[in-house]
Order: C-alpha cells, then sequence, then structure tokens
C-alpha cells in the first residue's frame, strides 16, 4: 500500500493506493502520526485506488479513527469500491465509521 | 476430527508428469528429479506438473501459478536449517505435525489434491499467496470477479491466520489504539526475523468437486480455541468474514487447520 497526503482548506485528503493488508502495518502507523500531527481537524481516506483490503487492514483503520478522536479530529471513509467497498459492508463498518459515497 | 490423517488416505488424483524448478539451481533440481523419479519438464510438457520451489524468486510471475502447475512445494533445504516444527521457540512447544514432511511425502499428499502449495511461512509472505491460489484456481474453474473477490479474501484471511497467528505466534490487535498497532507490528517483525519460526510451513490442499471448491489452510502453530468476538477490538474480524463467504467452516486440529467448502 502506498498513499499521498493533499492538505486543502479544511480538511486533509489521504488517497490510499494498491493493497492495504497486516504486511501494511508500518506504514499505516506513520499514516497515523502524520494525520494526528497536520492541522486539519477532518481527515478524509479517499479509498478509490485502493484495491484491496484485509480484515486486519480494516482493523487498522479503526485504530486511525479512534487515535483521530483521541486528537479531537474526525476520521472519514471515502469512495471506496470493487473488493473494499464490499468487505466495509460485510464487515459492518459504517456503523462506526462514517463513510461518504 | 484427525482431517490431517483422512486427507492422506485419500486416492492419487494428480499425477505428475515432470517437475520444473521455479528458480531452483540445476544440480538440485537434478537431485529432487532423482529422488521423486519425474523427469525435469520438457518446454511442452503435459500437465500436471509440479513446481519445485527454493525461496519466492521466481514464483512471482503470473505464468508460474497458471498450467501446467497443480502443485508447488518449498522442500527443506538439504540438512535442512527449517525443522518445521519449530521445537522450543517462544518457550510454546508445537506439536509435531506433517507439514514439514520429506518431498516424497509431500508430493504424495499433492497427488492427492487437485491444487496443492507447502512452503515456509517467509515465502508464503513473500508471495501474497491468497491471489496466487486464486490464479490457479480461476484457471480451472472460470469465476465472476466479485465470486474471485470473495475467494480471495476468505482464502487470505485464512492463511493470514496461519501464518501471523499460527506459525508467528502473534496475537492480534485487540485494543483500538496505536500502542497495540505498534506492538503488532513489532512482534510480526521480530517473529519474521526469527529463522525457527519463519521456516515453519503453511500448507493449502484445493479439491474441486462438483460445483464446489473444499480449501484446506493448515499451519504448524499451537492451534487455538475461536471465542465469540465482542466486535469492538481491531482483530478478530476474519473469522467471521470467511464464515460470511464460505458455504461451511470447520476447524480441525485443534484449530491448526481450516476447512473451508465454497460454491462455484
Amino acid at each position: 500500500m502506498d498513499y499521498g497526503v493533499e492538505q486543502r482548506d479544511q480538511e486533509a485528503v489521504v488517497r490510499l493506493r494498491g493493497r492495504l493488508t497486516f504486511n501494511d502495518h508500518a506504514k499505516l502507523r506513520a499514516l497515523i502520526g502524520e494525520m494526528a500531527q497536520n492541522k486539519a481537524k477532518r481527515q478524509v481516506l479517499d479509498l478509490s485506488s485502493l484495491e484491496f483490503v484485509d480484515s486486519a487492514g480494516i482493523g487498522m483503520l479503526l485504530i486511525a479513527r479512534e487515535e483521530m478522536v483521541n486528537a479531537g479530529k474526525s476520521l472519514v471513509l471515502r469512495t471506496a469500491a470493487g473488493q473494499v467497498k464490499r468487505v466495509l459492508t460485510v464487515a459492518q463498518i459504517g456503523k462506526i465509521v462514517t463513510i461518504e459515497d | 476430527m484427525p482431517l490431517a490423517s483422512t486427507s492422506a488416505l485419500r486416492p492419487a488424483r494428480t499425477r505428475f508428469t515432470a517437475l520444473h524448478g521455479l528458480a531452483v539451481a540445476a544440480d538440485r533440481l537434478a537431485a529432487l528429479a532423482t529422488a521423486l523419479a519425474l523427469p525435469v519438464r520438457a518446454a511442452d510438457a503435459p500437465e500436471p506438473v509440479l513446481a519445485l520451489m527454493d525461496g519466492p524468486a521466481g514464483a512471482g510471475d503470473v505464468e508460474a501459478w497458471e498450467r501446467p502447475f497443480a502443485a508447488w512445494i518449498e522442500p527443506d533445504r538439504v540438512g535442512g536449517t527449517g525443522g518445521g516444527s519449530g521445537g522450543a521457540t517462544g518457550g510454546v512447544p508445537a506439536l509435531p505435525t506433517h507439514l514439514a514432511a520429506p518431498l516424497p511425502v509431500l508430493v504424495e499428499r499433492a497427488g492427492a489434491s487437485d491444487l496443492y502449495i507447502n512452503l515456509t511461512t517467509a515465502t508464503a509472505n513473500e508471495l501474497h499467496l491468497a491471489g496466487r491460489v486464486l490464479t490457479a484456481l480461476a484457471e480451472r474453474h472460470p469465476l465472476p470477479d466479485d465470486r474471485r473477490n470473495d475467494l480471495e479474501l476468505a482464502l487470505h484471511e485464512a492463511i493470514s491466520n496461519a501464518l501471523v497467528h499460527g506459525n508467528l505466534q502473534v496475537d492480534g490487535m485487540k485494543e483500538l489504539s496505536a500502542v497495540e498497532l505498534e506492538r503488532f507490528s513489532h512482534e510480526l517483525v521480530a517473529r519474521l526475523a526469527d529463522p525457527a519460526l519463519a521456516h515453519r510451513r503453511v500448507e493449502v490442499a484445493v479439491l474441486l468437486e462438483a460445483g464446489t471448491a473444499v480449501i484446506d489452510v493448515a499451519d504448524e502453530g499451537a492451534g487455538f480455541t475461536p471465542t465469540p468476538q465482542d466486535g469492538r477490538g481491531a482483530s478478530g474480524r476474519g473469522l467471521d468474514l470467511i464464515a460470511t463467504i464460505a458455504e461451511s467452516v470447520e476447524l480441525c486440529d485443534g484449530g491448526r487447520r481450516i476447512r473451508m467448502r465454497f460454491p462455484l
């Protein structure tokens, strides 16, 4: 998995690319650190270029969300497609995290 | 439920015509061919062909998972550093398993399956194994994209459980915190760097029956007993995802083997 961060006025948009699995633990740790430190109150994870996510990847997204709440920020997931959208639905992640189309 | 032994007794259904080395040194391949009494594959050899590996090199291309190959085995190195069952590593004595058997025994097991993989943890992790197995499976039974994605996810979850929690004995992320992610991250890196654990084996055996794929994934870890999840932590969704996708799921061998049945 790779990611790029785009700072806008009120929000930071993080675009995730490729496959997000348990092997991406180090990148997620770095990303959570970046999101906690930038100025934006609202952190948007753009999932449109993410091709595959596993249960550990979902767990790490939930950890990111929890850490943002602890830092007084919000986190939303945006534009999931294909397999990623399906897994988020099956695992009922919409009950925990805001998911935007 | 000793399903490992019943699978060993299954009648042969795959007779290999030849073997092929995926980045295996020529002299070593020749010795393995002699030991197995199989010819090294000529360019036009009929299927099924047995692929032998020596680490992930040579198995990264999609062609390595297409026909004519039907089994992929990483033999122990001569004088093997990888005993497989792990001994006393981490203070948790692993039960002896059949996954680290001598190569002729593994080839016999491969012959009792339609697709068979037996690799070390390090190699399987490097290769993103679930996607490779789906390449091989889809060649035998074309699948719509959605179904293929679902099967890949279920298989990936089973293989991840076998590698991370089974062979490497890393606990899942229980709490939703960066501290817990850090603990998981450090443990995973440290255990993968421990040769005794990284050489433990994972086995995937696929049986294709009328309208159904039965896929077994086995590891050499300490086994586990599933407990109900409260749905609030960062881990524990893998088995639930598998159960959603598969028609049935059985845990055997004290949790060291999962058997999933998928309608095709």
